[in-house]
């Protein structure tokens, strides 16, 4: 089966300074892959280079079409969406700017506003919104033209455990149901274990890499946080 | 009074000037939402007064100093865009260079011509009641197409100025896109110069979905309110300094004023009450 995602040695720079170096992965069709790693270790900034954003040297491929100006369908959700939110905009409208089809009240993605959360904020101003309610929208955006691919940044930051569920619960049908393909950054080993198929361990460059049991070993997760670090197992989850 | 009114309107240089006020006030109301949303307002302040120099071009060479500040200001703009990608300059500095130095050259180039005073007068204040047929027809054809193109393009510039990441993602062409909102601007900016002058023109692109955005709960709100306004500040600004002979110019801009201060006082003493 074609990887939905390949790269090979792929590196990226901020003013050559590299933040991302030599890293090598395939992510499968339908697959939910979660990448880790301490702050500043390049996750958000390869997420990125996936999404097409930034510049990179090696090669990304996107169900076997290079990267920038790979033809398939991307979500994303960013860890913080920064605009004037003293602009009024309804959600409805935010959301039909990227999607034509959901100018009207009979908007064909009733069923995933359901899902997500967002059907009773819909004809509320976006200045409104809390945090959370705001990250919803954004999630929801990202899934409204069924995306191949779905790329994700930390997207339950500020969503309450319920909204969280919730959200694992549309992500875990769409792979399923879509054979959408989800890559996630999470800081949150509970969710790791529990939602990923594979994980990628990340401090600028590649650590581990493979199903959540057997990749996150102690020495991973030293080599990954530094020393006198662990994780512990919470029965009650 | 009615009949007054109406009898302004009977006069063919006032119905120059309405129909070319309301098509200009139109299309930059329109783009001053996107105005607001990427805080661009010194954009527009920057490309007015850079278009100064076009027009002392344009009046040297005896061309139309409205084509030849068509042209200067979107090279300025095209220009200010190409330099606040490519250096580590703010975009505020990059403006702030090309509209004083291009203030400068338009003074320069307009004291070569004799008694270059009323010339310079009449291009930083604007006379809207001043337009020919001609002159009325080119900016109506040129304002026509460029609402037209605005609205063919509506959800994509839209998706533009809210969320660049989001637009990139969708495969829209983001570079193309704001080459063409900054040549739109430039252009309107230009004809406007006509309307209220190199000094005020800004104004019908800022008041109106400035004071819009006070009431407005949504998006499609924001813009009716700024294009309704805007209507009510041509026609009235113009009506006003007819009525008591003052510059057509200045009026338009304190009516738009005046209409936004209530606004503001309206929407604060609605406040204090709930």
């Amino acid at each position: 089966m074609e990887a939905a995602i390949s790269t090979k040695n792929v590196e990226i720079s901020y003013d050559s300074r590299p933040v991302v170096s030599g890293v090598s992965f395939e992510i499968m069709p339908g697959s939910i892959t979660m990448i880790i790693g301490p702050n500043g270790s390049g996750k958000t900034t390869l997420l990125k280079a996936l999404a097409g954003l930034l510049p990179f040297s090696g090669e990304i491929n996107l169900f076997g079409k290079r990267q920038p100006g790979a033809p398939a369908r991307l979500g994303y959700v960013p860890q913080r969406f920064s605009f004037d939110r003293s602009i009024p905009i309804t959600v409805q409208e935010f959301l039909s700017l990227s999607s034509p089809r959901c100018f009207t009240d009979q908007c064909i993605h009733q069923k995933l506003y359901q899902d997500v959360g967002v059907a009773k904020i819909f004809t509320k101003p976006v200045s409104d919104l809390s945090g959370g309610q705001l990250q919803r929208v954004l999630i929801a955006r990202a899934l409204l033209e069924e995306p191949q691919i779905l790329l994700l940044d930390e997207p339950a930051s500020g969503i309450d455990i319920e909204g969280q569920n919730a959200i694992h619960k549309v992500l875990r049908d769409i792979t399923r149901e879509k054979k959408t393909t989800v890559v996630m950054i999470s800081h949150e080993f509970n969710i790791v274990n529990h939602l990923a198929d594979q994980v990628l361990c990340l401090n600028r460059e590649l650590v581990c890499q493979g199903r959540p049991a057997e990749a996150l070993t102690p020495e991973v997760i030293k080599k990954l946080y530094g020393e006198h670090r662990t994780i512990y197992a919470h029965p009650h989850d | 009074m009615i009949e007054n009114i109406l009898e302004a309107f009977t006069q063919p240089f006032m119905q120059r000037a309405l129909i070319t006020g309301l098509f200009i006030g139109v299309l930059l109301a329109a783009l001053g939402v996107f105005v607001l949303i990427k805080k661009m307002a010194f954009f527009g302040d920057g490309v007015a007064h850079a278009s100064l120099a076009g027009i002392a071009i344009g009046l040297l060479a005896g061309i139309e100093p409205l084509y030849i500040a068509i042209i200067y200001a979107v090279a300025i703009a095209l220009a200010m865009y190409w330099l606040e990608k490519r250096s580590r300059l703010s975009s505020d500095a990059v403006i702030g260079i090309f509209f004083t130095a291009s203030l400068a050259l338009g003074v320069l180039l307009l004291s070569f011509q004799q008694s270059y005073q009323p010339d310079l007068i009449s291009f930083l204040f604007g006379n809207i009641l001043s337009v020919t047929t001609t002159e009325a027809i080119m900016i109506v054809l040129i304002s026509l197409a460029a609402l037209i193109s605005l609205v063919l393009l509506w959800r994509r510039l839209s998706l533009l100025v809210f969320d660049n990441v989001q637009a990139q993602l969708q495969g829209f062409k983001v570079q193309a896109l704001s080459i063409f909102l900054y040549v739109v601007m430039a252009i309107a900016i230009v004809l406007g110069v006509k309307l209220i002058g190199v000094i005020l023109v800004s104004a019908l692109l800022i008041i109106p979905p400035a004071t819009s955005k006070l009431w407005a709960r949504s998006f499609r709100g924001l813009i009716r309110g700024s294009i309704i306004l805007v209507l009510v500040i041509v026609f009235f600004g113009l009506l006003i300094s007819y009525g008591l002979d003052l510059p057509s110019g200045a009026v338009i801009v304190l009516v738009g004023f005046l209409i936004f201060i209530f606004t503001l006082l309206f929407k604060s003493f609605l406040k204090t009450q709930n």
